[in-house]
Protein backbone atom coordinates (compact mmCIF):
# COMPACT_ATOMS: atom_id res chain seq x y z
CA UNK A 1 0.00 0.00 0.00
CA UNK A 2 1.40 3.39 -1.01
CA UNK A 3 1.40 5.88 1.90
CA UNK A 4 3.00 9.07 3.15
CA UNK A 5 5.20 8.73 6.24
CA UNK A 6 4.57 11.44 8.82
CA UNK A 7 6.77 11.70 11.91
CA UNK A 8 6.49 13.75 15.09
CA UNK A 9 6.95 13.97 18.81
CA UNK A 10 4.82 12.07 21.32
CA UNK A 11 4.81 12.15 25.11
CA UNK A 12 5.99 8.51 25.45
CA UNK A 13 8.80 9.22 22.96
CA UNK A 14 9.84 12.28 24.98
CA UNK A 15 9.68 10.41 28.28
CA UNK A 16 12.01 7.66 27.03
CA UNK A 17 14.20 9.76 24.73
CA UNK A 18 17.27 9.58 26.97
CA UNK A 19 16.94 5.80 27.30
CA UNK A 20 17.36 4.75 23.71
CA UNK A 21 18.86 1.39 24.59
CA UNK A 22 15.79 0.41 26.62
CA UNK A 23 13.09 -1.97 25.37
CA UNK A 24 10.43 0.64 26.12
CA UNK A 25 12.07 3.10 23.70
CA UNK A 26 12.25 0.44 21.00
CA UNK A 27 8.53 -0.29 21.43
CA UNK A 28 7.64 3.42 21.20
CA UNK A 29 9.93 4.44 18.35
CA UNK A 30 9.07 1.37 16.25
CA UNK A 31 5.28 1.76 16.57
CA UNK A 32 3.62 2.75 13.33
CA UNK A 33 0.14 4.27 13.53
CA UNK A 34 -2.24 3.58 10.65
CA UNK A 35 -5.83 4.36 9.87
CA UNK A 36 -7.90 1.30 10.90
CA UNK A 37 -9.40 1.07 7.39
CA UNK A 38 -5.91 0.83 5.90
CA UNK A 39 -5.08 -1.90 8.45
CA UNK A 40 -8.18 -3.81 7.35
CA UNK A 41 -7.16 -3.52 3.69
CA UNK A 42 -3.64 -4.74 4.55
CA UNK A 43 -5.19 -7.61 6.55
CA UNK A 44 -3.29 -6.79 9.73
CA UNK A 45 -4.24 -6.52 13.40
CA UNK A 46 -3.00 -4.31 16.22
CA UNK A 47 0.54 -5.47 17.07
CA UNK A 48 1.29 -7.17 13.74
CA UNK A 49 4.56 -6.40 11.99
CA UNK A 50 4.75 -4.33 8.81
CA UNK A 51 7.61 -3.73 6.42
CA UNK A 52 7.86 -0.10 5.31
CA UNK A 53 9.95 0.50 2.20
CA UNK A 54 11.35 3.60 0.50
CA UNK A 55 14.03 3.98 -2.19
CA UNK A 56 16.46 4.46 0.74
CA UNK A 57 15.72 1.09 2.36
CA UNK A 58 13.22 -0.73 4.51
CA UNK A 59 12.37 -1.08 8.18
CA UNK A 60 10.16 -3.43 10.18
CA UNK A 61 7.65 -1.68 12.47
CA UNK A 62 4.73 -2.68 14.67
CA UNK A 63 1.31 -1.63 13.36
CA UNK A 64 -1.01 0.25 15.71
CA UNK A 65 -4.45 1.56 14.83
CA UNK A 66 -5.17 5.32 15.17
CA UNK A 67 -8.49 6.85 14.10
CA UNK A 68 -6.88 10.29 13.79
CA UNK A 69 -4.41 9.25 11.11
CA UNK A 70 -5.71 9.93 7.62
CA UNK A 71 -6.09 7.17 5.03
CA UNK A 72 -2.85 6.43 3.14
CA UNK A 73 -0.80 8.17 5.82
CA UNK A 74 1.29 6.49 8.52
CA UNK A 75 2.68 8.10 11.67
CA UNK A 76 5.89 7.09 13.47
CA UNK A 77 7.46 8.95 16.42
CA UNK A 78 10.67 10.77 15.48
CA UNK A 79 13.72 8.60 16.00
CA UNK A 80 16.07 6.04 14.45
CA UNK A 81 13.33 3.77 13.08
CA UNK A 82 11.63 6.40 10.91
CA UNK A 83 15.00 7.89 9.99
CA UNK A 84 16.25 4.53 8.78
CA UNK A 85 14.12 4.97 5.63
CA UNK A 86 13.87 8.76 5.25
CA UNK A 87 15.88 10.25 2.40
CA UNK A 88 18.67 12.66 3.33
CA UNK A 89 17.77 14.98 0.43
CA UNK A 90 16.98 18.48 1.74
CA UNK A 91 16.01 20.30 -1.49
CA UNK A 92 18.51 23.04 -0.69
CA UNK A 93 16.92 23.91 2.67
CA UNK A 94 18.88 21.76 5.13
CA UNK A 95 15.63 20.03 6.12
CA UNK A 96 14.90 16.45 4.99
CA UNK A 97 11.33 15.30 4.21
CA UNK A 98 10.62 14.09 7.74
CA UNK A 99 6.89 14.49 7.21
CA UNK A 100 6.39 13.69 3.55
CA UNK A 101 8.39 10.59 2.71
CA UNK A 102 6.56 8.33 0.23
CA UNK A 103 6.58 4.73 1.45
CA UNK A 104 5.23 1.31 0.57
CA UNK A 105 3.62 -0.66 3.43
CA UNK A 106 3.16 -4.44 3.47
CA UNK A 107 2.60 -7.07 6.17
CA UNK A 108 5.62 -9.09 7.26
CA UNK A 109 6.69 -11.68 9.83
CA UNK A 110 10.24 -10.29 10.07
CA UNK A 111 11.42 -9.34 13.58
CA UNK A 112 11.94 -5.80 14.92
CA UNK A 113 15.49 -4.58 15.16
CA UNK A 114 16.90 -2.87 18.25
CA UNK A 115 18.33 0.67 18.13
CA UNK A 116 21.77 -0.90 18.65
CA UNK A 117 21.26 -3.15 15.61
CA UNK A 118 20.17 -0.18 13.49
CA UNK A 119 23.31 1.75 14.47
CA UNK A 120 25.52 -1.31 13.88
CA UNK A 121 24.01 -1.63 10.40
CA UNK A 122 25.62 1.72 9.55
CA UNK A 123 29.04 0.98 11.04
CA UNK A 124 28.40 1.72 14.72
CA UNK A 125 29.05 -0.35 17.82
CA UNK A 126 26.39 -0.33 20.51
CA UNK A 127 27.24 0.60 24.08
CA UNK A 128 24.67 -1.00 26.36
CA UNK A 129 23.53 1.43 29.01
CA UNK A 130 19.90 2.32 29.67
CA UNK B 1 14.79 19.89 50.82
CA UNK B 2 12.29 21.53 48.49
CA UNK B 3 13.60 23.77 45.70
CA UNK B 4 11.08 26.26 44.30
CA UNK B 5 10.82 27.92 40.89
CA UNK B 6 12.91 25.28 39.14
CA UNK B 7 13.12 25.54 35.33
CA UNK B 8 12.48 22.40 33.30
CA UNK B 9 15.08 22.20 30.51
CA UNK B 10 13.24 19.65 28.33
CA UNK B 11 11.17 21.63 25.83
CA UNK B 12 11.05 25.19 24.56
CA UNK B 13 8.40 26.18 27.14
CA UNK B 14 11.11 26.20 29.85
CA UNK B 15 8.37 26.08 32.51
CA UNK B 16 9.76 27.97 35.50
CA UNK B 17 7.35 26.97 38.26
CA UNK B 18 8.47 23.45 39.13
CA UNK B 19 9.04 22.32 42.69
CA UNK B 20 11.67 19.67 43.24
CA UNK B 21 12.13 17.64 46.37
CA UNK B 22 15.72 16.53 46.84
CA UNK B 23 17.11 14.11 49.38
CA UNK B 24 20.68 12.85 49.71
CA UNK B 25 21.79 14.40 46.42
CA UNK B 26 18.88 12.85 44.54
CA UNK B 27 15.68 14.29 43.15
CA UNK B 28 12.83 12.32 44.65
CA UNK B 29 9.76 14.29 43.60
CA UNK B 30 8.76 16.70 40.82
CA UNK B 31 5.70 18.91 41.26
CA UNK B 32 3.90 21.07 38.69
CA UNK B 33 5.81 19.45 35.83
CA UNK B 34 4.42 17.40 32.93
CA UNK B 35 5.35 13.79 32.22
CA UNK B 36 8.36 14.99 30.21
CA UNK B 37 9.64 17.08 33.13
CA UNK B 38 9.17 14.22 35.54
CA UNK B 39 11.21 11.83 33.43
CA UNK B 40 13.86 14.51 32.77
CA UNK B 41 14.51 14.97 36.47
CA UNK B 42 13.63 11.55 37.87
CA UNK B 43 15.09 9.02 35.42
CA UNK B 44 18.33 10.81 34.63
CA UNK B 45 20.73 7.93 33.91
CA UNK B 46 24.21 9.02 32.85
CA UNK B 47 27.20 7.53 31.16
CA UNK B 48 29.49 6.98 34.20
CA UNK B 49 32.85 7.95 32.60
CA UNK B 50 34.35 8.86 29.21
CA UNK B 51 34.55 5.91 26.83
CA UNK B 52 36.59 5.22 23.70
CA UNK B 53 35.85 2.75 20.94
CA UNK B 54 38.72 0.38 20.19
CA UNK B 55 39.02 -2.54 17.80
CA UNK B 56 37.98 -4.92 20.57
CA UNK B 57 35.10 -2.86 21.98
CA UNK B 58 34.56 0.05 24.36
CA UNK B 59 37.04 1.07 27.06
CA UNK B 60 36.81 3.66 29.82
CA UNK B 61 39.33 6.49 29.63
CA UNK B 62 40.11 9.54 31.77
CA UNK B 63 38.66 12.99 31.07
CA UNK B 64 42.17 14.29 30.35
CA UNK B 65 42.80 11.56 27.82
CA UNK B 66 39.39 12.10 26.19
CA UNK B 67 39.91 15.86 25.96
CA UNK B 68 43.44 15.46 24.56
CA UNK B 69 42.30 13.00 21.89
CA UNK B 70 39.30 15.17 20.96
CA UNK B 71 41.59 18.17 20.46
CA UNK B 72 43.91 16.06 18.31
CA UNK B 73 40.99 14.83 16.19
CA UNK B 74 39.73 18.39 15.63
CA UNK B 75 43.24 19.75 15.03
CA UNK B 76 43.94 17.13 12.40
CA UNK B 77 40.67 17.60 10.50
CA UNK B 78 40.35 19.55 7.26
CA UNK B 79 36.58 20.02 7.46
CA UNK B 80 35.31 19.44 11.00
CA UNK B 81 31.60 19.67 11.83
CA UNK B 82 30.46 20.86 15.27
CA UNK B 83 26.81 19.95 15.68
CA UNK B 84 24.06 19.92 18.31
CA UNK B 85 23.99 22.52 21.10
CA UNK B 86 20.24 22.63 21.82
CA UNK B 87 20.15 20.78 25.14
CA UNK B 88 22.84 22.78 26.83
CA UNK B 89 23.27 26.35 28.08
CA UNK B 90 24.48 29.43 26.24
CA UNK B 91 27.82 29.29 28.03
CA UNK B 92 28.70 25.98 26.31
CA UNK B 93 27.26 27.16 22.99
CA UNK B 94 29.48 30.22 22.97
CA UNK B 95 32.64 28.15 23.56
CA UNK B 96 31.51 25.96 20.67
CA UNK B 97 31.39 28.98 18.36
CA UNK B 98 34.88 30.04 19.51
CA UNK B 99 36.22 26.54 18.68
CA UNK B 100 34.54 26.66 15.26
CA UNK B 101 36.13 30.00 14.47
CA UNK B 102 39.54 28.88 15.71
CA UNK B 103 39.73 25.71 13.61
CA UNK B 104 37.67 26.85 10.60
CA UNK B 105 34.85 24.40 11.28
CA UNK B 106 31.19 24.31 10.31
CA UNK B 107 28.99 24.79 13.37
CA UNK B 108 25.30 23.92 13.14
CA UNK B 109 22.57 23.44 15.71
CA UNK B 110 19.48 21.25 15.88
CA UNK B 111 17.21 23.95 14.48
CA UNK B 112 18.60 22.74 11.15
CA UNK B 113 16.16 19.77 11.43
CA UNK B 114 13.54 21.66 13.45
CA UNK B 115 12.66 25.32 12.89
CA UNK B 116 15.53 26.16 10.51
CA UNK B 117 12.99 26.74 7.71
CA UNK B 118 11.06 29.09 10.05
CA UNK B 119 14.23 31.17 10.42
CA UNK B 120 14.69 31.25 6.64
CA UNK B 121 11.14 32.58 6.27
CA UNK B 122 11.66 35.13 9.05
CA UNK B 123 14.80 36.32 7.25
CA UNK B 124 12.65 36.87 4.16
CA UNK B 125 9.62 38.61 5.64
CA UNK B 126 10.22 39.29 9.33
CA UNK B 127 8.67 37.97 12.53
CA UNK B 128 5.52 39.62 13.88
CA UNK B 129 5.76 37.85 17.25
CA UNK B 130 5.46 38.61 20.95
CA UNK B 131 6.24 37.02 24.29
CA UNK B 132 4.08 34.25 25.68
CA UNK B 133 2.98 36.60 28.46
CA UNK B 134 1.25 38.82 25.89
CA UNK B 135 -0.53 35.81 24.43
CA UNK B 136 -1.61 34.64 27.86
CA UNK B 137 -2.99 38.01 28.89
CA UNK B 138 -4.52 39.18 25.60
CA UNK B 139 -5.18 36.50 22.99
CA UNK B 140 -8.80 35.50 22.42
CA UNK B 141 -8.09 33.48 19.26
CA UNK B 142 -5.36 30.84 19.22
CA UNK B 143 -4.34 28.86 16.14
CA UNK B 144 -2.14 25.77 16.42
CA UNK B 145 -0.99 24.98 12.90
CA UNK B 146 0.93 21.78 12.16
CA UNK B 147 1.76 21.21 15.80
CA UNK B 148 0.54 19.07 18.65
CA UNK B 149 1.34 20.81 21.94
CA UNK B 150 -0.42 18.17 24.05
CA UNK B 151 2.35 15.75 23.04
CA UNK B 152 5.32 18.03 22.37
CA UNK B 153 4.76 20.98 24.75
CA UNK B 154 2.32 19.50 27.27
CA UNK B 155 1.91 22.65 29.43
CA UNK B 156 1.74 25.23 26.64
CA UNK B 157 -2.05 25.25 26.67
CA UNK B 158 -2.39 25.42 30.45
CA UNK B 159 0.28 28.07 30.95
CA UNK B 160 -0.32 30.37 27.99
CA UNK B 161 -3.40 29.63 25.91
CA UNK B 162 -6.48 27.40 26.13
CA UNK B 163 -6.66 26.97 29.90
CA UNK B 164 -4.59 29.94 31.10
CA UNK B 165 -6.38 32.77 32.86
CA UNK B 166 -5.16 36.06 31.40
CA UNK B 167 -5.51 39.69 32.50
CA UNK B 168 -7.86 40.53 29.62
CA UNK B 169 -9.08 36.94 29.26
CA UNK B 170 -10.32 36.07 32.75
CA UNK B 171 -12.47 33.11 31.67
CA UNK B 172 -10.04 31.49 29.27
CA UNK B 173 -11.98 28.37 28.39
CA UNK B 174 -15.05 30.38 27.38
CA UNK B 175 -13.35 33.43 25.94
CA UNK B 176 -10.57 31.87 23.90
CA UNK B 177 -11.38 30.27 20.55
CA UNK B 178 -8.88 27.55 19.67
CA UNK B 179 -8.37 26.51 16.05
CA UNK B 180 -6.20 23.51 15.18
CA UNK B 181 -4.95 22.84 11.66
CA UNK B 182 -3.35 19.46 11.03
CA UNK B 183 -3.32 16.46 8.73
CA UNK B 184 -3.93 14.21 11.76
CA UNK B 185 -6.80 14.40 14.23
CA UNK B 186 -4.45 14.69 17.21
CA UNK B 187 -5.36 15.00 20.88
CA UNK B 188 -4.85 18.76 20.49
CA UNK B 189 -7.36 18.72 17.62
CA UNK B 190 -9.77 16.93 19.96
CA UNK B 191 -10.09 19.98 22.24
CA UNK B 192 -10.24 22.60 19.47
CA UNK B 193 -13.31 24.75 18.79
CA UNK B 194 -12.52 24.36 15.10
CA UNK B 195 -10.46 21.52 13.67
CA UNK B 196 -9.27 22.00 10.11
CA UNK B 197 -8.08 18.67 8.69
CA UNK B 198 -6.07 19.32 5.58
CA UNK B 199 -4.72 16.91 3.02
CA UNK B 200 -1.04 16.09 3.30
CA UNK B 201 1.11 18.82 1.78
CA UNK B 202 -1.85 21.22 1.50
CA UNK B 203 -0.68 23.85 4.00
CA UNK B 204 0.56 26.33 1.43
CA UNK B 205 -2.69 26.19 -0.53
CA UNK B 206 -4.85 26.59 2.59
CA UNK B 207 -2.75 29.53 3.83
CA UNK B 208 -3.05 31.17 0.39
CA UNK B 209 -6.82 30.64 0.39
CA UNK B 210 -7.14 32.24 3.83
CA UNK B 211 -5.05 35.20 2.68
CA UNK B 212 -7.34 35.67 -0.32
CA UNK B 213 -10.47 35.52 1.84
CA UNK B 214 -9.07 37.98 4.39
CA UNK B 215 -8.29 40.28 1.43
CA UNK B 216 -11.95 40.13 0.38
CA UNK B 217 -11.36 37.83 -2.60
CA UNK B 218 -13.38 34.82 -1.40
CA UNK B 219 -15.02 34.59 -4.82
CA UNK B 220 -11.84 33.15 -6.34
CA UNK B 221 -11.65 30.25 -3.86
CA UNK B 222 -12.89 26.85 -5.11
CA UNK B 223 -15.36 24.75 -3.11
CA UNK B 224 -12.52 22.76 -1.51
CA UNK B 225 -8.87 23.61 -0.90
CA UNK B 226 -6.62 20.67 0.07
CA UNK B 227 -9.62 18.88 1.53
CA UNK B 228 -10.93 21.91 3.47
CA UNK B 229 -14.35 23.29 2.55
CA UNK B 230 -14.69 26.90 1.43
CA UNK B 231 -17.37 27.39 4.14
CA UNK B 232 -14.92 26.41 6.87
CA UNK B 233 -12.19 28.62 5.43
CA UNK B 234 -14.55 31.61 5.36
CA UNK B 235 -15.63 30.84 8.94
CA UNK B 236 -11.99 30.66 10.11
CA UNK B 237 -11.12 33.90 8.33
CA UNK B 238 -14.06 35.61 10.05
CA UNK B 239 -13.05 34.31 13.49
CA UNK B 240 -9.56 35.69 12.89
CA UNK B 241 -10.70 39.07 11.55
CA UNK B 242 -13.02 39.65 14.48
CA UNK B 243 -10.51 38.57 17.12
CA UNK B 244 -9.32 41.18 19.61
CA UNK B 245 -5.86 39.61 19.60
CA UNK B 246 -4.96 36.48 17.67
CA UNK B 247 -1.91 34.26 18.03
CA UNK B 248 -0.73 31.62 15.58
CA UNK B 249 1.63 28.92 16.83
CA UNK B 250 3.10 26.63 14.23
CA UNK B 251 5.17 23.49 14.38
CA UNK B 252 7.11 21.08 12.26
CA UNK B 253 3.96 20.27 10.28
CA UNK B 254 4.83 23.42 8.36
CA UNK B 255 8.64 23.35 8.44
CA UNK B 256 9.08 19.72 7.38
CA UNK B 257 6.29 19.42 4.81
CA UNK B 258 6.42 20.16 1.13
CA UNK B 259 7.19 23.84 0.64
CA UNK B 260 9.13 24.00 3.91
CA UNK B 261 10.15 27.64 4.56
CA UNK B 262 7.71 28.90 1.94
CA UNK B 263 4.87 27.53 4.12
CA UNK B 264 6.11 29.66 7.01
CA UNK B 265 6.51 32.69 4.78
CA UNK B 266 2.90 32.28 3.70
CA UNK B 267 1.76 31.94 7.33
CA UNK B 268 3.66 35.11 8.27
CA UNK B 269 2.10 36.93 5.33
CA UNK B 270 -1.37 35.75 6.45
CA UNK B 271 -0.53 37.26 9.84
CA UNK B 272 0.46 40.47 8.07
CA UNK B 273 -2.86 40.43 6.21
CA UNK B 274 -4.82 39.92 9.44
CA UNK B 275 -3.08 42.91 11.02
CA UNK B 276 -5.00 45.12 8.57
CA UNK B 277 -8.11 44.10 10.56
CA UNK B 278 -6.92 43.40 14.10
CA UNK B 279 -3.82 42.50 16.14
CA UNK B 280 -2.33 39.13 15.16
CA UNK B 281 1.00 37.50 16.00
CA UNK B 282 2.77 34.33 14.92
CA UNK B 283 5.52 32.28 16.57
CA UNK B 284 7.12 28.88 16.17
CA UNK B 285 6.65 26.30 18.91
CA UNK B 286 10.35 25.69 19.47
CA UNK B 287 11.27 22.17 20.50
CA UNK B 288 14.34 21.44 22.58
CA UNK B 289 14.93 23.33 25.81
CA UNK B 290 17.53 25.80 24.60
CA UNK B 291 17.41 25.42 20.82
CA UNK B 292 16.29 29.04 20.57
CA UNK B 293 19.35 29.96 22.63
CA UNK B 294 21.64 28.30 20.10
CA UNK B 295 20.17 30.58 17.43
CA UNK B 296 20.62 33.61 19.68
CA UNK B 297 24.20 32.76 20.65
CA UNK B 298 25.23 31.89 17.09
CA UNK B 299 23.65 35.10 15.81
CA UNK B 300 25.22 37.47 18.27
CA UNK B 301 28.61 35.84 17.78
CA UNK B 302 28.64 35.18 14.02
CA UNK B 303 25.71 37.07 12.51
CA UNK B 304 23.96 33.85 11.50
CA UNK B 305 21.55 31.63 13.48
CA UNK B 306 22.68 28.16 12.33
CA UNK B 307 24.75 26.38 9.64
CA UNK B 308 27.75 28.71 10.04
CA UNK B 309 30.85 27.76 8.05
CA UNK B 310 34.20 29.23 9.16
CA UNK B 311 36.28 27.43 6.48
CA UNK B 312 36.98 30.76 4.75
CA UNK B 313 38.16 32.38 8.00
CA UNK B 314 34.96 34.39 8.15
CA UNK B 315 31.40 33.35 8.95
CA UNK B 316 29.58 32.03 5.86
CA UNK B 317 25.97 30.85 5.86
CA UNK B 318 24.20 28.98 3.11
CA UNK B 319 21.47 26.58 4.32
CA UNK B 320 21.27 23.60 2.00
CA UNK B 321 25.05 23.69 1.66
CA UNK B 322 26.42 24.42 5.14
CA UNK B 323 23.65 22.59 7.01
CA UNK B 324 24.68 19.47 8.95
CA UNK B 325 22.51 16.95 7.08
CA UNK B 326 23.85 18.16 3.72
CA UNK B 327 27.49 18.12 4.85
CA UNK B 328 27.10 14.59 6.21
CA UNK B 329 25.06 13.41 3.20
CA UNK B 330 27.83 14.54 0.87
CA UNK B 331 30.43 12.84 3.08
CA UNK B 332 32.17 16.18 3.32
CA UNK B 333 33.28 16.45 6.94
CA UNK B 334 36.27 14.43 8.15
CA UNK B 335 35.64 14.79 11.90
CA UNK B 336 32.62 15.64 14.03
CA UNK B 337 32.01 16.98 17.52
CA UNK B 338 28.43 16.33 18.63
CA UNK B 339 27.30 18.24 21.72
CA UNK B 340 23.97 17.87 23.58
CA UNK B 341 22.07 16.18 20.77
CA UNK B 342 21.53 12.86 19.01
CA UNK B 343 21.92 13.00 15.22
CA UNK B 344 22.35 9.21 15.18
CA UNK B 345 18.65 8.94 16.01
CA UNK B 346 17.38 12.17 14.47
CA UNK B 347 19.14 12.40 11.10
CA UNK B 348 18.24 10.31 8.06
CA UNK B 349 20.28 7.11 7.96
CA UNK B 350 22.60 8.16 5.11
CA UNK B 351 23.61 11.32 7.01
CA UNK B 352 24.05 9.53 10.36
CA UNK B 353 26.08 6.77 8.69
CA UNK B 354 28.86 9.20 7.81
CA UNK B 355 29.44 9.85 11.53
CA UNK B 356 30.61 6.23 11.89
CA UNK B 357 33.08 6.63 9.02
CA UNK B 358 34.92 9.59 10.57
CA UNK B 359 36.27 10.24 14.07
CA UNK B 360 33.20 11.49 15.95
CA UNK B 361 33.27 12.73 19.53
CA UNK B 362 30.07 13.05 21.58
CA UNK B 363 29.80 15.34 24.61
CA UNK B 364 26.45 14.54 26.20
CA UNK B 365 25.24 13.47 29.64
CA UNK B 366 23.41 10.44 28.27
CA UNK B 367 24.20 7.41 26.15
CA UNK B 368 22.25 7.87 22.94
CA UNK B 369 22.12 6.45 19.43
CA UNK B 370 25.08 8.62 18.36
CA UNK B 371 27.23 6.98 21.06
CA UNK B 372 27.29 3.83 18.93
CA UNK B 373 28.60 5.83 15.96
CA UNK B 374 31.26 7.69 17.96
CA UNK B 375 34.92 7.11 18.68
CA UNK B 376 34.74 8.92 22.04
CA UNK B 377 31.81 9.82 24.30
CA UNK B 378 32.48 12.27 27.14
CA UNK B 379 29.72 12.52 29.78
CA UNK B 380 28.98 15.90 31.38
CA UNK B 381 26.46 17.80 33.43
CA UNK B 382 22.91 18.27 32.20
CA UNK B 383 22.02 21.97 31.99
CA UNK B 384 19.19 22.72 34.39
CA UNK B 385 19.78 19.63 36.52
CA UNK B 386 23.38 19.70 37.75
CA UNK B 387 24.57 22.80 35.88
CA UNK B 388 23.35 26.40 35.89
CA UNK B 389 23.35 28.51 32.76
CA UNK B 390 21.33 30.67 30.40
CA UNK B 391 18.62 29.25 28.16
CA UNK B 392 16.16 31.01 25.85
CA UNK B 393 12.48 30.19 25.99
CA UNK B 394 10.64 29.65 22.69
CA UNK B 395 9.57 33.33 22.65
CA UNK B 396 13.15 34.58 23.02
CA UNK B 397 13.05 35.30 26.75
CA UNK B 398 16.35 34.34 28.44
CA UNK B 399 15.90 32.34 31.62
CA UNK B 400 18.58 31.25 34.07
CA UNK B 401 18.59 27.45 34.45
CA UNK B 402 19.29 26.33 38.00
CA UNK B 403 21.71 23.78 39.30
CA UNK B 404 19.54 21.68 41.60
CA UNK B 405 21.90 18.83 42.50
CA UNK B 406 25.58 17.95 42.16
CA UNK B 407 26.35 14.64 40.49
CA UNK B 408 30.10 15.10 40.21
CA UNK B 409 30.26 15.54 36.45
CA UNK B 410 32.20 18.36 34.73
CA UNK B 411 30.20 21.07 32.98
CA UNK B 412 30.24 20.70 29.17
CA UNK B 413 31.35 24.36 28.91
CA UNK B 414 34.41 23.45 31.01
CA UNK B 415 35.20 20.42 28.84
CA UNK B 416 34.86 22.57 25.71
CA UNK B 417 37.09 25.30 27.20
CA UNK B 418 39.80 22.70 27.86
CA UNK B 419 39.50 21.50 24.25
CA UNK B 420 39.75 25.12 23.08
CA UNK B 421 42.83 25.70 25.24
CA UNK B 422 44.57 22.69 23.72
CA UNK B 423 43.70 23.86 20.22
CA UNK B 424 44.91 27.35 20.98
CA UNK B 425 48.23 26.49 22.59
CA UNK B 426 46.99 27.05 26.13
CA UNK B 427 45.30 30.40 25.57
CA UNK B 428 41.60 30.47 26.44
CA UNK B 429 38.77 31.92 24.37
Amino acid sequence: MKCILNTGRTVPQGVSVEHKGADVYRTIASSCFLNPVDMMILGIEDGDRIRVTTPTGHIVLTARPAEGVARNEIFVAIGPYANHIISSETHGTGMPDFKSQRVDVEPTKEPLKSVGELMEAIGGLRYDHT
Amino acid sequence: MIIHDVICPFCGCLCDDLELECEGGKIIKVQNGCALAESTFMTDTRLPAPIRRTESGWEEISYNEAIKETAEILQGADRPLLYGWSSTHGEAQSVGVHIAELIGAVIDNTSTVCHGPSILAIQEVGHPGCTLGQVKNRADVIIYWGCNPIEAHPRHMSRYTTYATGFFVPDAQRERTVIVVDTRRTDTAGIADEFVQIEHGGDYAVLSALRAIVRGKASVIPAKVAGVSKEQLIRIAEICKTAKFGAIFFGLGLTMSRGKYKNIRNAIELTDELNRHTKFVISPLRGHGNVYGSNEVFTWMTGYPFAVDFARGIAFYNPGETTAVDILRRGECDAALIVASDPGANFPRAAAAHLAKIPTVVIDPHVNATTALARIHIPCTAAGIDAAGTAYRMDGVPIRLKKVIDRGYPDDAEILKKIYDRLNGGKGP
